[in-house]
């Protein structure tokens, strides 16, 4: 063994450049399946730590389950139960701050204002006070909140703070400081609980309560006594905001992860390729060594050893690549996620699991894929070593594998057929395979179609390059197969990306068609919106020049045990100013017949959580206890893409949920009005409502789209770093076929082949294996892209599947682009090769 | 030439049959042959007369269609793979024309390889000694591609001999050297079965390396056609071949 792994060293470090290859290879795999593994839980530590660190010697918040202020008595309910020592009361709501014009982009949008009950908030949080005083009882008017956020909004003692109210704005005065550091995300002001509650109009109702349990009680019996005691109108425990934000991080760490392993799985290809090489070109000295009297064992174990050095080496660099890949990402990200989610995110995060499957898949792909290579050279007879290499050996053994990719390509096209996310994914799964299996039987029909264009533009020397590729078909299926498989992750991930795009332009585009929008500034976090009064869209409709304003109102319920977001509409304007993507089967009547009684209107996410058709009835629990609704129609709007959500007439929301408020208007321009007037017009009434911003629809698109489009670096990064693979792949097959071929090329040049006619048959030969590749690749990726798609459906992101023209043109481009690319060195050294030593060469 | 009793090489009816049908080749025809210990044998005769063929049965690399060899008196047709790669190690040695040496190993590490196979804890010494004697004792860390072709070919020989084998089996030894090279290797071939008493059987195509040898087999068409003794001068291989009508 000793022997097998000196001389595997050995010939390690002897073929350095090819080795390099190889194990860069592995390098890639390892480095996307660790580094983007490492990134997501550097997120979830993020949500976490900012929600424990605002949560104090909390151990359990009661909200309402509508997201409506509730009694206080609450407070005595929860303290029926035994375990509980202190209940606390509070409020707590979003307020938009209002914006100078000179503001800077990043400067702080918004505050958490907290109310809360002097006697018993003390016992769950410290307030350690730097300066000023704590609040009293009595104060009215006054604030506290950190040191540092003051410094944030440039306050001190004493000054003002400008907050806005339902009916305007209201004032308070900073009366002490205190030594807490903020986290980013929560930046919190405190006010006494009877201010809060006059502030946000509430009468005595509170939206929260904080509770502490006793030393010796037991965390989940706990919760579960509370849920009891308390019915289904109270919400225990965490925000349920975070259970969505969960899943698609769970759907990224699916993605995440398939597009490692496919990364790694081309490198598996390339590294059997390159060890099939490896074979041929020691047969001489492999007979050599079974001459001289080494066991077959020894000589498997030779190359066996080799992989596993490359495997280690790799690996090891790719933990580290990896490491780095993930902190460039993050800090990519990061600035984009502390300015829109005011979340600070740490450095990369690998959990054991991460460490474990990744070092096992790189040192298992390269081990596994060199086995094959290594059982044929234990089979090199004694005899290779004495006679003269005779070039390479034609292959042919593909029948059989053939037949059985061509059934799992067949089994598949059921798997699509079913509409089933998993049947469809692990269709795909068996797509790929079956198509890596078909591969070699099918290459060279292929290469004698494909040939003749390539003839047009390489004449002789493309006929030649292709009998080259044809006559070693498992070789040139093995490049095929590695090229297929990187680009295929790349479309994938390009249909993935245009899905998403498509899907939020085209909501964008329908639901916000008015001219004018009128948004709280945090209007996709449905918690905490300040609304309006109907004061607000009275004014606006006054305006001259203004034509119908429409207005949204959202309330919380739950439906057979899960969270909807139900919106209000007025019926009788929306269609003016908005529009629904609708579901095949409905149409904008469903609107109509949101007058005519309890009639909702579902979006893709709430009617596939519930199976829902048309027509059919819903039990809804609202604050007013269950009432039952029907299906009207199933469409999509813009801001609740991501939400399950129900629309229902705003006459509803108000009889079944209490809720008057606007939250959002939306209003046209009569025509002939003058844009430019109208909008100062609108501005001076916006002026006293603070916490509404007035976007001209273009710009908030424009706004909506910026934001959006800066998260897609990251996947850009993503392509390129599953583009290399691939890249290397062809370079290292060309390389290698060209070094196998020394000879032959010698040949090709003695009886007179110019070096212009060598380069351009190996060019020739590498545009006809890539374009192959790249049409395979173009395939099953599109398949790919549809299941996962498909996938995040599944999981609750509706998006309709958009077909990634202009992403296919790119991914071809580059796939051959780098067929190109790829040939330039192995061509340029095959066309300067010394014709007498090529002639020598063993 | 029965001085020495004991037989290294015995043959008996040895007929190798490639192909068949209108393919069918007869490479070796029913041949018979004894190498006694310490003789030093060449094989001569036209292309495809089936000398290599006979080198290849009798390294245990081929297996004959009918007829028998034994080496040291151990018939070859009774044992299974792993013990013939064993005797192959132990007590025979190869010289090939391409050298076949280890491209990334050192001479000594070259030379030494079938020891370390063996698990012997003194390879390198002696490999290290056998270099010397070769006269490469000033090249031992050298790789071949730093080495002379006939450099190589030492290296070559030293791995043949190292594990002290009763047969060196040499094919065209000299077939890609020029011709000092080869007339130095020649000698060294002769050394190693006068001086160091090992029987060598080569093939050569080289009438003036082949007058080395004590003893000349010419072949033709897969038979031995004549066996004869050699008295040392460089004209007594050439004068045989063409009254055999080989030239």
């Amino acid at each position: 063994m000793t022997l097998s792994l000196t001389l595997a060293w050995r010939y390690l470090r002897g073929r350095g450049a090819r080795s390099l290859l190889t194990t860069l290879a592995v390098v890639l795999g390892v480095m996307l399946t660790f580094g983007l593994n490492g990134i997501l839980p550097a997120m979830v530590e993020a949500f976490t730590h900012n929600l424990l660190s605002a949560a104090g010697k909390v151990d359990l918040t009661v909200t309402s389950a509508y997201n409506q202020p509730f009694k206080p008595d609450v407070v005595s309910k929860l303290l029926t139960v035994p375990q509980v020592a202190t209940a606390s009361p509070g409020v707590q709501r979003t307020a938009p701050l209002p914006r100078s014009a000179d503001a800077p982009a990043d400067a702080l949008a918004q505050v958490i204002v907290v109310g809360i009950d002097l006697a018993t908030a003390a016992k769950l949080h410290d307030f350690p006070v730097a300066s000023g005083r704590m609040l009293a009882a009595g104060d009215n008017a006054a604030v506290v909140m950190n040191t540092d956020l003051a410094g944030e909004l440039g306050l001190r003692v004493g000054d003002q703070l400008v907050l806005p109210a339902a009916g305007g704005t209201a004032r308070f005065r900073v009366v002490g400081l205190l030594g807490n550091v903020t986290v980013p995300g929560q930046e919190q002001v405190y006010l006494t609980l009877p201010a809060a509650q006059q502030l946000f109009g509430l009468g005595n109702r509170i939206t929260q309560v904080e509770a502490s349990f006793t030393p010796d009680a037991d965390r989940a019996a706990t919760e579960k006594a509370v849920a009891a005691a308390l019915g289904p109108d109270y919400q225990v425990g965490g925000l349920s905001s975070e259970s969505t934000l969960l899943a698609s991080l769970q759907v990224a760490e699916f993605a995440f992860t398939m597009f490692g392993v496919f990364a790694l799985a081309t490198a598996g290809f390339i590294i059997a390729n390159s060890f099939r090489t490896v074979v041929a070109e020691r047969r001489r000295d492999i007979g050599m060594l079974r001459a001289v009297g080494t066991r077959r064992r020894t000589i498997m174990g030779m190359f066996l050893a080799e992989s596993l050095f490359q495997g280690v080496i790799g690996t090891a660099l790719g933990l580290v690549a990896g490491w780095l890949m993930a902190a460039g990402l993050i800090s990519a990200v990061g600035s984009i996620a502390e300015s829109v989610m005011h979340l600070r995110i740490g450095g990369p995060l690998f959990t054991p699991a991460t460490w474990i499957s990744s070092i096992a898949l790189g040192i298992g792909v390269t081990v596994v894929a060199a086995v094959v290579p290594a059982r044929a050279a234990g089979r090199v007879t004694p005899l290779e070593a004495m006679r003269p290499q005779l070039g390479e050996v034609y292959e042919r053994r593909v029948g059989r594998r053939a037949w059985l990719g061509v059934a799992m390509v067949v089994a598949s096209l059921f798997g699509l057929t079913t509409g089933s996310p998993g049947l469809i994914g692990l269709g795909a799964v068996v797509f790929l395979i079956g198509f890596a299996l078909v591969a070699p039987a099918v290459v060279n029909p292929i290469a004698q179609w494909a040939s003749r264009p390539l003839e047009l533009f390489f004449s002789r020397e493309g006929t030649i390059a292709r009998s080259n590729l044809q006559r070693n078909p498992g070789r040139s299926a093995i490049t095929v197969t590695a090229v297929m498989l990187g680009l295929a992750s790349i479309v994938a991930v390009v249909s993935m990306v245009t899905s998403i795009f498509a899907g939020f332009t085209t909501y964008l585009d329908k639901s916000l068609s008015s001219d004018y929008l009128l948004i709280p500034q945090s209007i996709v976090l449905g918690q905490g919106n300040v609304a309006a009064g109907p004061r607000l869209a009275q004014e606006v409709r006054a305006v001259p020049g203004i034509g119908p304003v429409s207005t949204l109102r959202v309330a919380q319920a739950t439906s057979n045990g899960t969270d909807v977001q139900v919106i209000g509409i007025d019926p009788d304007t929306y269609l003016q100013v908005a529009a629904f993507d609708w579901n095949s089967g409905s149409t904008d009547a469903a609107v109509g017949q949101l007058r005519t009684g309890r009639w909702l209107i579902a979006n893709g996410i709430y009617a596939a959580q519930h199976n829902l058709v048309v027509g059919q009835a819903v039990q809804l629990s609202t604050p007013n206890g269950p009432r039952t609704y029907h299906l009207a129609g199933i469409g999509n709007d813009y801001l609740n893409a991501k939400l399950s959500t129900v629309y229902t007439s705003q006459q509803n929301l108000q009889r079944d949920f209490n809720t008057t408020a606007d939250l959002l208007l939306m209003a046209n321009r009569t025509a002939g009005a003058d844009p430019a007037t109208t909008k100062a017009l609108l501005d001076r009434v916006v002026a006293g409502y603070p916490a509404f911003r007035l976007y001209e629809s273009w710009s908030w698109r424009a706004e909506q789209l910026k934001t959006f489009n800066s998260t897609m670096i990251i996947f850009d990064v993503l392509v390129v770093a599953l583009a290399l693979p691939s890249l290397l792949a062809l370079v290292n097959t060309l390389a290698i076929s060209v070094l196998a071929r020394t000879r032959e090329i010698g040949m090709l040049r003695a009886v007179g082949a110019t070096r212009r006619q060598v380069r351009r048959m190996v060019m020739a030969e590498s545009l006809l294996l890539s374009v192959i590749g790249t049409v395979f690749g173009a395939v099953t990726g599109l398949w790919l892209g549809y299941a996962l798609v498909a996938a995040m459906s599944a999981v609750g992101w509706e998006m309709p599947y958009a077909f990634p023209w202009s992403g296919l043109v790119a991914t071809v481009v580059v796939g051959i682009v780098f067929g190109v690319l790829a040939a330039v060195g192995p061509a340029r050294s095959a066309s300067r090769l010394d014709v007498v030593a090529a002639l020598h060469q063993e | 030439m029965t001085a020495k009793t004991a037989a290294i090489v015995e043959i008996a009816g040895l007929t190798k049959v490639y192909g068949s049908g209108e393919a069918r080749v007869t490479a070796l025809d029913a041949v018979d042959l004894v190498v006694p210990e310490g003789q030093f044998v060449t094989v001569m005769g036209p292309s495809g007369c089936g000398k290599s063929t006979l080198l290849n049965l009798l390294g245990g690399l081929d297996t004959p269609t009918a007829g028998s060899i034994s080496i040291e008196s151990q018939p070859l047709a009774d044992l299974p793979d792993d013990r013939l790669t064993e005797l192959r190690r132990r007590r025979i040695g190869f010289v090939f024309q391409f050298f076949n040496l280890i491209p990334v190993l050192s001479a000594v590490e070259n030379a030494s390889l079938p020891l370390r196979l063996d698990g012997d804890k003194d390879a390198e010494e002696r490999a290290t000694a056998w270099l010397e004697r070769v006269g490469l004792g000033t090249r031992l860390h050298n790789r071949p591609d730093q080495l002379s072709g006939g450099q190589q070919q030492r290296v070559a020989i030293a791995r043949a001999l190292s594990t002290e084998p009763a047969l060196v089996l040499a094919d065209e030894p000299t077939g890609n050297l020029d011709s000092k090279s080869a007339t130095e290797i020649g000698d060294l071939l002769r050394q190693v079965s006068t001086e160091w008493g090992r029987s060598v059987l080569m093939v050569t195509h080289d009438p003036r390396i082949a007058s080395f040898a004590q003893r000349l087999v010419l072949m033709r068409d897969g038979r031995i056609v004549d066996d004869l003794s050699l008295d040392g001068t460089h004209e007594a291989p050439r004068t045989a071949l063409e009254k055999a009508g080989l030239l």
